[in-house]
């Protein structure tokens, strides 16, 4: 990663994977028991107990509401109940880490969930996601040492019985861009990123069940019933409505994107980010043209994902027909209008788009270097003509979960990537460094050197403040405005010299809270 | 907000997933290159071939 040549983009960028999490010996697991051990294995990089949840709110809703319930309550309260029988607390359960990378590490829902710290550069972020991986390898091994089994982690999104979990991706955005344009804005564009952004499945499902037969190239498609809505656990939404910035809300708003599948190819989750960045910039400026609206976004969001003969057609709103390769064709063309492209990561994301759509319509199987759902189709299919199996063998399907382990002694994906098979953007240095160190391009940095050095005078952490202690007193350091250009550098400068968090407070002028 | 223009169509019936399991034969094996698949298949030959079918997880988000 050549660090000197970052540029960083006008927005803050992060993800959020919750990993799929099982044990080779046993198929019985308390699968809550093993998130908690697992996650703590995490100890030696970061610090406990630090997160303040006092802050967040799930509820409130980017239409201007706040939502009385949450569709998912009702499951929240059930796991809660069952929860409640165990020897832990409501802390020890969720066994949260802020890291000294910046990310945070915590079970949710049960799945240990690595969110990475926010990034204002695409190649930051690609290793910061890679730094995850890694963590959790490293927690799986140790966890495993200890507990006497073997702990397995997936990074993938369904367990092929209708039960999925996410990749969430965030997009801090101005919040000036109005809701209801970024809403027209993206549903086209989300439904038909996945020809590209797609993770691959054998099988399809709906909730609670799953099937056997054909390949689809996302993995999340089945689980998405809604076009707009606030629900991430069920009934789930193309756009999400989640209005939770994390930064000041008055001026931003962090578009939360919940229909992505888990990437393990980089090359993926780049171009994934970097096109849907590249359209949430574009739509500052502009509303998309309605030609590009879809006639029901629903149904070609599945039809997308199973088709057989990767032709990817859809209806239009105004009438007519087109692919998702064309309409994708014509967010670049569009974008290029209103994006300034001489940005050095932009251009490389834009290049990079139209390449891979040109690919697509001429020969996809090329992409199996670097799509993941191309990869594990060819790899499927190889297996599938040596073994003489038809496409609804559950051989296959366990080869489809295979490809997702993080282990990379034994995931079919590290085996390809270790084979040079699979095209790569970072170093192992790089992910090394994104292990210990955070982006320098966000307030991430500022988190991750606190945790790093001042650890033991922190009260709490949010995305968007840490709290600390120092005379007797509380001090809060507010990064609700700490953006590159904007607050960000004094604050880097001043964390980087401080000795104590006395020079923290003296420097940036910070004045006490009540206590 | 959803667009009039974006309002969806209930009837129509999804198909179900690609090769195998939709109409038609599906592609045809990749036309490229092909690289020794010897190592790889040595690989995925030692996986259970029931591990997914015993692979349960919890409703995430």
């Amino acid at each position: 990663m050549e660090k000197k040549r970052l540029v960083p983009w006008s927005v803050y960028f992060g993800l959020e994977t919750e990993f799929g999490i099982s044990v080779l010996e046993n198929a019985d697991i308390d699968v809550v028991e093993e998130s908690i051990h697992l996650v703590r294995s995490a100890s030696q990089l970061g610090s406990p107990n630090l997160w303040d949840y006092t802050k967040e709110d799930p509820h409130q809703d980017a239409r201007g509401f706040r939502a009385k319930e949450l569709r998912q309550d009702a499951d929240e309260a059930n796991f809660f109940s069952q929860d409640r029988q165990r020897p832990y607390s409501f802390e020890e359960i969720k066994s949260d880490f802020v890291l000294r990378n910046g990310a945070r590490l915590y079970n949710d829902h049960t799945h240990p969930e690595y969110s990475t710290a926010e990034c204002s550069t695409l190649i930051e972020l690609i290793a910061q996601d890679k730094a995850g991986e890694r963590i959790l390898e490293e927690c799986a091994k140790a966890s495993s040492k200890k507990r006497r089994h073997t702990v397995c982690m997936y990074k993938n999104n369904t367990d092929f019985a209708g039960h999925s979990y996410g990749c969430h991706e965030n997009y801090l955005i101005p919040r000036l861009i109005p809701w209801d344009r970024l809403v027209e804005g993206m549903l086209p564009f989300l439904i038909t990123r996945q020809i590209y952004a797609g993770a691959g499945k054998l099988g399809w499902e709906r909730e609670d069940h799953g099937m056997l037969g054909g390949y689809q190239i996302s993995q999340r498609a089945d689980f998405f019933t809604e076009l707009v809505g606030i629900d991430t656990m069920n009934r789930r939404p193309i756009i999400n409505t989640r209005d939770e910035p994390h930064a000041n809300p008055k001026l931003y708003r962090r578009f939360h994107v919940i229909l992505g599948d888990a990437n393990l190819s980089e090359f993926s989750t780049w171009l994934k980010v970097g096109t849907t960045a590249l359209v949430l910039e574009a739509l500052q400026y502009e509303r998309i043209p309605k030609r590009f609206f879809l006639a029901d976004p629903l149904y070609a969001h599945r039809s997308i994902s199973r088709d057989p003969k990767f032709r990817w057609e859809i209806e239009l709103a105004q009438g007519g027909r087109t692919t998702a390769i064309e309409l994708q064709n014509e967010y670049a063309d569009w974008v290029a209008r209103y994006v300034d492209l001489d940005h050095p990561e932009k251009e490389k994301v834009w290049k990079a788009w139209k390449e891979t759509l040109r690919t697509l319509s001429s020969n996809p199987y090329e992409l199996k270097d670097r799509l993941d759902w191309m990869a594990k189709f060819w790899l499927l299919q190889t297996f599938r003509e040596d073994q003489n199996l038809s496409w609804d063998d559950p051989w296959l399907q366990s080869l489809d979960l295979e490809y997702h382990l993080v282990d990379r002694s034994r995931g079919l994906f590290y085996a390809l990537e270790s084979a040079g098979d699979i095209i790569r953007l970072t170093t192992d240095e790089d992910i090394c460094q994104a292990i210990q160190q955070p982006p320098s391009s966000s307030r991430a940095f500022v988190r991750g050197k606190c945790i790093q050095r001042f650890s033991k005078d922190l009260i709490n952490v949010q995305w968007d403040y840490i709290a600390f202690r120092f005379n007797g007193q509380t001090y809060r350091l507010d990064l609700a405005s700490a953006f590159p250009g904007v607050d960000l550098e004094v604050y880097c400068e001043v964390i980087d010299n401080a000795k104590s968090v006395g020079d923290i407070v003296k420097n940036l002028n910070l004045k006490p809270m009540g206590n | 907000m959803l667009m009039p223009e974006q309002g969806q169509k209930n009837k129509q019936m999804i198909p179900t997933p690609g090769p195998g399991g939709g109409s038609g034969p599906g592609p045809q094996a990749p036309q490229v290159e092909k690289p020794n698949t010897e190592e790889i298949l040595k690989r995925m030959r030692k996986v259970d071939p029931d591990q997914a079918r015993r692979y349960r997880q919890r409703t995430g988000e």
